[in-house]
């Protein structure tokens, strides 16, 4: 793992307690709002204020335990990573179906058994890998990006909100993501670290001083009271088997998006890096299905990773696993003094919104660049292009799709939900008859090199392969064509078979004739000018560089020449 | 391959594009050859358009560098793609050849 130029603190740096303590507090504001879905729950359920206290509380609790769960390294648990969860809006819909037809106790204990399908469903995400390739990574990180940022304009516009905003909130809104965006990109340091923390103090303090702030909130602020032990009178758990779709969907959901945000969090992490490492992805995901199962215990919403608080590390440059820890300090706090946490809870809805909208738009163009890593071919571009088609038709069009029939409809209840599984199924779909070895006779006499770029490409595209690595085999195949070719060791045709699987790229050259001479001593100058034999042996030397490994088998006057490239 | 030769003050900037590989490094050869035939001669190689260039494209180059120093001349390089300068890296050449980044920064640096 190589640390990018931009990232201060690495995920296994320690930051100063400072900085620890300060990154920590950016993150809980960032996400505070999400503590409002289980409250949501609860006023549906008719819960009075001095209970849903306790929920909010009991809560907190589940977010200490969250992100620590996610940052640990040994064991099966944990990512290894900075990825704080949240509640997950994606629990909602079917938290909410189980409130309608069981009330509180339902939907706790459906809460725990979704848990359980989130923790079976982290076992077997190694094997699944080929189902999962990169650009579908990509594709559901990119459109993660684009529900926070759809949630963003969301508040920024009061769009479902109970007060619809005035000049005066998009004023706030504006400035606030003008201060961020501005610190992040025009000064260095600390303002640039904790230009989200700063941006979010301002917009309070603007929104305040321009009257932004709802009444309704400063009154809550006012009644919470400062210090309380969490009360569990209102635990209870039952189980009902009609609501088994919904929250397996909730679950295959919150699982998806743990493989896009912890995809962000390796590729945030590491220069070199060029595929998701499925072993902290599966240790994220159980960390993640943990702490859900824990939510249904302690009587609150299920949990998924929190795109946002990925999206703020790399922005800020401090990607320290070690933030985690003082984030679920922060949590556990504010659980025993429900004012303080209430002052995070009521963040004007301007101020939300420019937060969400400013990690919004480095986890897009995140996911695009993991999608564009790839060589993509017409399958590929199909996968993506339908299914993100189709993920914007769902948000566009909802009447068309709450319409549709209650079984179908599970797999609808939102744009990320449609998106990602039109993407699974057409990968599933397009996987047919792609050939994982693909052979081509060349004539040396008169070498066609259109036919072998194309040969390279078409496969490469298909393969979805790393551009970069189908050029060096690409240069590696023309190279030895030419140099077989040209000193005559074989007059017959050559035969290449190219093999790929998702860790290395194999172009095996046969042909009847002696062993290609693959020198490790480079010729000099001299030798390279004197001489055609110079050049040839320039040729092979760099044929040998250029592959990571190569081998020469010659049986009975038949030669076959190995490269293998890692992928 | 395609070759486009324009003078630039002091400076010929040959143009190349496509590949220079082992069926055409004669005709590269040949045209260097010729233009170092005038003492003194200035020459930038553009390679922009370059997307391909084997051992017998190396040569080629060396056999102009060693030409340009015998006829007091001058030979740079610019515009290298980040895979041709792979290519450069891979064969050891970086250091052989005075290259910039740009047609600009290379006439410059002859004039």
């Amino acid at each position: 793992m190589k640390k990018p130029r931009n990232i201060v603190y690495g995920v296994d740096d320690i930051p100063p307690r400072g900085v620890l303590l300060l990154s920590g507090v950016q993150h809980v504001g960032l996400v505070a709002i999400f503590l409002l879905v289980p409250v949501i729950a609860c006023r549906q359920a008719g819960m009075p204020p001095e209970k849903i206290i306790d929920v909010l509380s009991l809560s907190m609790l589940v977010m200490a335990v969250g992100p620590i769960l996610h940052a640990l390294r040994r064991g099966p648990v944990g990512s290894g990573y900075l990825c704080p969860p949240i509640f997950a809006a994606a629990y909602l819909p079917a938290s909410l179906l189980a409130l309608k037809a069981g009330g509180l106790p339902l939907m706790f204990g459906m809460t725990i058994f979704a848990g359980a399908v989130e923790i079976a469903m982290s076992r077997v995400l190694r094997p699944l890998r080929p189902f999962l390739p990169p650009e579908i990574a990509g594709f559901v990180v990119a459109m993660i990006g684009v529900t926070i940022g759809l949630l963003g304009f969301r508040h920024i516009f009061g769009i479902g909100l109970p007060e619809q905003p005035g000049a005066a909130s998009y004023m706030v809104a504006a400035a606030t993501l003008a201060l961020m965006v501005g610190l992040n990109v025009w000064t260095v340091g600390a303002p640039k670290i904790f230009c989200a923390l700063i941006g979010m103090v301002a917009g309070y303090l603007m929104a305040a001083a321009a009257g932004v702030l709802p009444a309704a909130d400063l009154h809550r602020l006012s009644a919470a009271p400062i210090a309380h032990l969490p009360s569990i009178d209102h635990l209870g758990w039952s189980f009902d088997a009609e609501l088994v779709v919904p929250f397996v969907v909730a679950a295959v959901a919150a699982s998806l998006r743990a493989i896009g945000d912890l995809t962000i969090c390796q590729k945030t992490n590491d220069a070199d890096w060029a595929r998701p490492d499925f072993g902290s992805i599966s240790g994220g995901a159980l960390a993640n299905g943990i702490g859900t199962f824990l939510s249904g215990i302690l009587g609150t919403i299920g949990l998924n990773t929190s795109t946002s608080n990925v999206g703020l590390a790399a922005a800020t440059g401090i990607t320290s696993r070690y933030v985690a820890f003082a984030v679920g300090g922060i949590y556990l706090t504010l659980a025993f003094f429900p004012k303080a946490g209430t002052i995070f809870a009521i963040m004007p809805a301007p101020v939300v919104g420019a937060t969400l909208l400013f990690a919004a738009a480095l986890v897009f163009v995140n996911g695009l660049i993991i999608i564009t890593s790839r060589m993509l071919d017409s399958r590929r571009i199909f996968v993506i292009g339908l299914s993100f088609m189709l993920a914007l038709a769902a948000d566009v069009f909802q009447p068309f799709f709450s319409q549709l029939p209650a079984g179908v409809r599970v797999f609808t209840s939102s744009a990320l939900v449609v998106g990602t599984l039109a993407a699974l199924l057409l990968n599933l779909v397009f996987r047919i008859g792609v050939r994982r070895t693909q052979t081509m006779q060349v004539n040396p006499a008169a070498v066609d090199t259109y036919q072998i770029d194309e040969f390279m490409q078409t496969n490469g595209s298909a393969w979805g392969a790393r551009r970069e690595v189908i050029e060096r085999a690409r240069f590696n195949l023309m190279q030895s064509i030419e140099l077989l070719a040209e000193s005559g060791v074989t007059q017959g045709m050559l035969t290449v078979v190219v093999r790929f699987d998702e860790f290395s790229l194999d172009v095996l050259v046969s042909y009847n004739g002696a062993p290609l001479e693959l020198p490790e001593r480079r010729p000099t100058n001299e030798e390279i000018i004197s001489s055609y034999e110079g050049q040839y042996r320039l040729a092979g030397f760099m044929l040998r560089n250029l592959a990571d490994r190569v081998q020469v088998n010659n049986r009975s006057g038949h030669t076959t020449v190995a490269f293998h490239f890692d992928h | 391959m395609d070759i486009q030769e324009l003078e630039t003050g002091q400076v010929t900037v040959l143009a190349i594009n496509g590949r220079i590989d082992s069926t055409n490094a004669i005709d590269l050869g040949n045209k260097l050859r010729a233009l170092y035939a005038q003492p003194g001669r200035r020459l930038l190689l553009d390679l922009q358009e370059i997307e391909y260039i084997s051992s017998a494209g190396f040569r080629t180059l060396l056999i102009a560098l060693r030409r340009a120093a015998d006829t007091g001349g001058r030979l740079a390089l610019c515009g290298l793609t980040s895979k041709v300068r792979e290519l450069f890296d891979m064969g050891g050449f970086l250091d052989n050849f005075s290259i910039k980044p740009t047609r600009d920064e290379g006439v410059n640096s002859l004039a």
